[in-house]
């Protein structure tokens, strides 16, 4: 059988490796913010694991009061400086990296599990599903995370759960329009046809065609989001609906401290600016992200 | 038993009008196709955009539903089956689509894509697997350089080839190929329709091939169709209706396309005006509004009243106009 | 008559991070007479359109291009950004693949257009729309001031090519780029609009730089065509000889390649390999490794593009023997 080929070897562009892990190291090498991101997170989460390790004031971290040494200012014995119980602020902000942390993975990892497979069957049916779904999610958005917060503290009870809890709930309807449009904007495409012109079903098109194409930005979006979720827990600290003392959380140390903001500066100012630093590292590497998960956008 | 492995009666598809209201309007966008192919054979259905023959693929395919009409495959009704039936016949009938990098999931790589409607159908497992995917790979040209590669690593006859794989992987007796070519540059074109011929031989494949370019479809097709706005006008063998169309678009489109160093532009144009939008129809001949024949022939009114019947105008050979015998052949500048 | 469009050994890199990514275009050189039509014809990545849009200056900026391109006496390359702009669109226009991608759809067509008169031909708003109806009427749209009102979105295909090429014309350049105009359009739409070109181009006299991968398009179109191959113009010629007797295998094998010119069902006879990826060095003639007429001497010494008959040139040793 006569068959002429293009020749196997030949590659269309000056070919260069686009597996996952030199697309990373590529796209490190290239930017300085990615990088940045890398690192910083990298750091909070080290510390925040081996909190009790390298604190130097591990029992006072975890809250244990030590009155007599309050107030005091940012020197060698405490580099943080003491807050208005005497507790050492470094180690303070260093266990305080756990429940920041640790929610905000949860808050999205719920928000991804409820909202994108809703979203996906939404988008790829349409038809009633579809608005049903839509209008759902019209309700949940009305919502502000903060009332629905305050609801869920007032019967329930404060604490860092339940913060979670309202944070999961007002989240998830962002995942399940963004996995919509993704759906939507994929079904006609191609290779969606191909599928069903060999017969796959449904789900196994919904779970191998779409999502694996929709991961780029539902990926990208949580990351960006575990930093808006950081930032959120600690406002609902700070107005005490989330955790409560004597949990070492960022927003309730910045809570602890604003009655003297001026004058003993440095007990709310760490704790901001770790929540801070933690914000802008999600997003830069949210950023980041983008460029390592897409083969595409990483050859050239 | 007509010994047809495709046969498509009166298959219309009629899309609704969005805000058209109770009135219930809606866009026929196939309107009546009634056409038949052998064993082994191919079809070529040519048409321009807004013709419906893409609709036409994607209603075989089953990837749009019927709105009237019937389309039979080896004798069984495509609409009466059940779904597991349906779901093995999607092993004989498989289409090679236009883009062949929009036609891949560009998150997997090649040796995954084929494989995929093998075990999709559970044909074949683990070492199995592997070996029918490296024979399937051989037998579209390519070899197993390829088999980690995603789909923009590869060019565009490459890709095609891939595209080419896992139509063949489930060993369809029907392959649908829609445009195959038409993305493609010159020279990976020939190679591409070398490898579609010599498959067909290889696998006695038949072919419904739709396409807008003429050359193509001369070079793989034993019948010819050629749709305008829903219908197909004129049928027939592709050597006599090539050299003796029986239509006046057909003769439009072969003045349109031929132009191999004769001076065509210079001469008055064979066809003008546009396709009328398919929910504004010409009454009558839908094609009366850009016939060249109609006004050559003084603008019968027939034309404009009724509606012309397909009618015999040769050997297995139909044509749509009331005046088809008058339609004059083309310039012999060939 | 002094040649219209003279564009000599231009060559154009790629470049990323100091380091060259690409060599796209690698010494093409040829004539546009004015009034004359020449196809400029190639594969992908041939660099056919980088060539039209080096013309215009039009690179992206990790380009840089060498060489010289001399239109109307002025070096294109050497023009500063002010007299680039006083050249696009007036002295040299271009007409694009996609007809609905060049306009913006939030404006109307009418305005779009009248805004390019109004800024190369000075005219104020309403000089302008009286132009802007003329040109359009000159295309063949029919109700050009109705046609003037509507947005891209709400014309078909075919009417807006048209209306690109009034955008293009209205300021009667002596040298219109096409890029492929008719690639996206119907067969039937197509060749409208080829001849409408056609009878534009014969009525106000300008140069036409065809690019397109059609063969057959071209050969009905253009007075003269330019092969283009991995950057470098292999052949050269007047329509009817290039086509009737090229001097150059991939010339013949593109024009053997093509299934109209076969027996229907035969094996189309190709060329085995791919063409060589833009960083290739090899010392040589491009073409050799698929070449049918290959001898040694092809891949040592790169053959330039010389005279092989009248008005015909080739870039092939073996040109003879074709």
């Amino acid at each position: 059988m006569s068959v002429s080929l293009d020749s196997p070897e030949q590659l269309p562009e000056a070919f260069r490796s686009t597996g996952m892990r030199s697309r990373a190291l590529r796209s490190l090498r290239h930017d300085p913010g990615a990088l940045l991101g890398a690192i910083v997170i990298s750091i909070l989460v080290f510390v925040a694991l081996a909190a009790p390790l390298l604190a130097p004031y591990p029992a006072q971290g975890r809250g244990e009061a030590n009155v007599p040494a309050r107030d005091l200012a940012p020197s060698a014995e405490h580099w943080f400086g003491t807050d208005h119980l005497g507790r050492d602020v470094l180690s303070r902000v260093m266990f305080g990296g756990r429940p920041a942390i640790g929610v905000a993975l949860a808050v999205v990892i719920l928000a991804v599990l409820i909202g994108v497979p809703l979203g996906m069957v939404a988008g790829y049916r349409g038809g009633w599903l579809d608005e049903a779904l839509m209008r759902t999610t019209d309700l949940f958005l009305a919502f502000p995370p903060l009332l629905l917060a305050m609801v869920i503290a007032a019967t329930l009870g404060a604490s860092l759960f339940h913060a979670g809890l309202a944070l999961a709930i007002s989240w998830w309807p962002w995942y399940a329009r963004l996995a919509r449009t993704v759906t939507q904007s994929l079904k006609h495409e191609p290779f969606i046809d191909a599928a069903r012109v060999f017969g796959v079903r449904e789900p196994v098109i919904l779970a191998r065609h779409v999502l694996r194409n929709a991961t780029t930005p539902i990926l990208v979006q949580a990351t960006i989001d575990a930093g808006t979720v950081i930032l959120a827990v600690g406002a609902l600290a700070f107005l005490g609906l989330a955790a409560q003392p004597p949990t070492p959380d960022w927003g309730l140390m910045v809570a602890e401290g604003r009655t003297t903001v001026v004058t003993e500066w440095w007990i709310s100012t760490f704790p901001g600016l770790a929540i801070f630093a933690a914000v802008l590292a999600f997003n830069l590497l949210g950023d980041a992200l983008r460029d390592v998960l897409d083969p595409r956008t990483g050859a050239r | 038993m007509s010994g047809n492995l495709l046969e498509l009666t009166g298959v219309a598809k009629a899309y609704p009008v969005p805000g058209a209201g109770r009135k219930g309007a809606s866009i026929l966008a196939v309107d009546g196709v009634d056409l038949a192919i052998p064993q082994g054979r191919v079809f070529g259905l040519v048409g321009e955009s807004g013709s419906g023959k893409t609709t036409v693929a994607r209603c075989v395919l089953g990837l749009t539903p019927l709105s009237d009409g019937s389309i039979v495959f080896d004798g069984t009704d495509l609409a009466t089956v059940d779904s597991r039936t349906r779901r093995s016949l999607r092993r004989e009938i498989q289409i090679v689509f236009q883009q062949p990098l929009a036609a891949l999931d560009p998150r997997m790589t090649v040796d995954n894509l084929i494989a995929e409607p093998l075990t999709t159908h559970r044909l074949a497992r683990g070492a199995a697997l592997r070996e029918r995917v490296g024979r399937l790979l051989s037998d579209v040209g390519l070899s197993s350089v390829h088999l980690k590669r995603y789909p923009h690593e590869l060019s565009g006859g490459q890709a095609q080839r891939v595209v080419i794989a896992r139509a063949l992987a489930t060993g369809p007796r029907l392959v649908v190929l829609d445009e195959p070519t038409s993305a493609l540059d010159i020279v990976v074109q020939a190679q591409i329709l070398n490898l579609l011929v010599d498959l067909r031989d290889a696998h006695g494949l038949t072919y419904l091939l739709i396409s807008h370019d003429l050359s193509v479809v001369r070079h793989l097709s034993d019948r010819i169709g050629v749709m305008y706005l829903g219908r197909i006008v004129e049928e027939g063998p592709a050597g006599a209706l090539l050299a003796s169309p029986r239509h006046p678009y057909t003769r439009a489109l072969l003045a349109s396309v031929r132009g191999r160093g004769s001076t065509t532009l210079d001469e008055p144009p064979p066809i003008t005006g546009e396709m009328p939008s398919t929910w504004d129809l010409p009454s009558g001949c839908r094609f009366h509004t850009r016939c060249a024949l109609r006004d050559e022939l003084g603008r019968p009114a027939a034309c404009e009243t009724t509606d012309p019947a397909s009618a015999t105008v040769g050997p297995n050979h139909v044509a749509a106009c009331h005046f088809a015998d008058r339609v004059p052949d083309p310039s012999q500048g060939n | 008559m002094s040649t219209l469009l003279e564009i000599d050994d231009l060559r154009v890199d790629f470049s990323r991070d100091g380091r060259v990514t690409s060599r796209a275009l690698r010494g093409v050189s040829l004539t546009v007479e004015p009034g004359e039509a020449v196809g400029v014809v190639g594969e992908t990545g041939c660099g056919k359109t980088l060539t039209g849009l080096s013309v215009l200056r039009m690179l992206p900026e990790n380009a840089t291009a060498s060489g010289r391109i001399s239109f109307e006496g002025q070096d294109m390359l050497e023009l500063s950004a002010r007299e680039l702009r006083a050249v696009r669109g007036r002295r040299i226009s271009m007409v694009f693949q996609s007809p609905g991608t060049s306009f913006n759809p939030v404006f109307t067509v009418g305005y779009q257009i009248g805004l390019v008169a109004e800024r190369h031909l000075g005219v104020g708003r309403k000089e302008g729309q009286r132009l802007v109806a003329e040109t359009l009427h000159a295309v063949g749209l029919p109700n050009p001031e109705s046609v003037m009102r509507f947005y891209p979105h709400e014309l078909s295909g075919g009417m807006l090519q048209r209306a690109m090429i009034a955008m293009a014309i209205i300021c009667r350049p002596s040298l219109l780029i096409a890029d492929e105009p008719t690639t996206a359009l119907d067969v039937t739409i197509a060749q409208q609009i080829l001849r409408l070109l056609r009878s534009l181009q014969r009525e106000q006299g300008f140069g036409v730089f065809f690019i397109s991968h059609d063969l057959d398009l071209v050969s009905d179109f253009c007075d003269r065509i330019a092969v283009l191959y991995a950057g470098r113009v292999v052949e050269l010629g007047a329509t009817a000889q290039l086509l009737g007797r090229p001097r150059h295998p991939y010339t013949r094998a593109l024009l053997e390649a093509l299934p109209g010119r076969a027996e229907p069902g035969t094996s189309l006879p190709t060329v085995p390999g791919a063409v060589p990826n833009d960083l290739d060095e090899a010392p040589g003639c491009p073409f050799a490794p698929r070449c049918p007429l290959v001898v040694e001497q092809c891949f040592r010494e790169r053959p330039e593009l010389a005279a092989v008959g009248a008005g015909q040139a080739a870039a092939c040793h073996r040109w003879d023997a074709l």
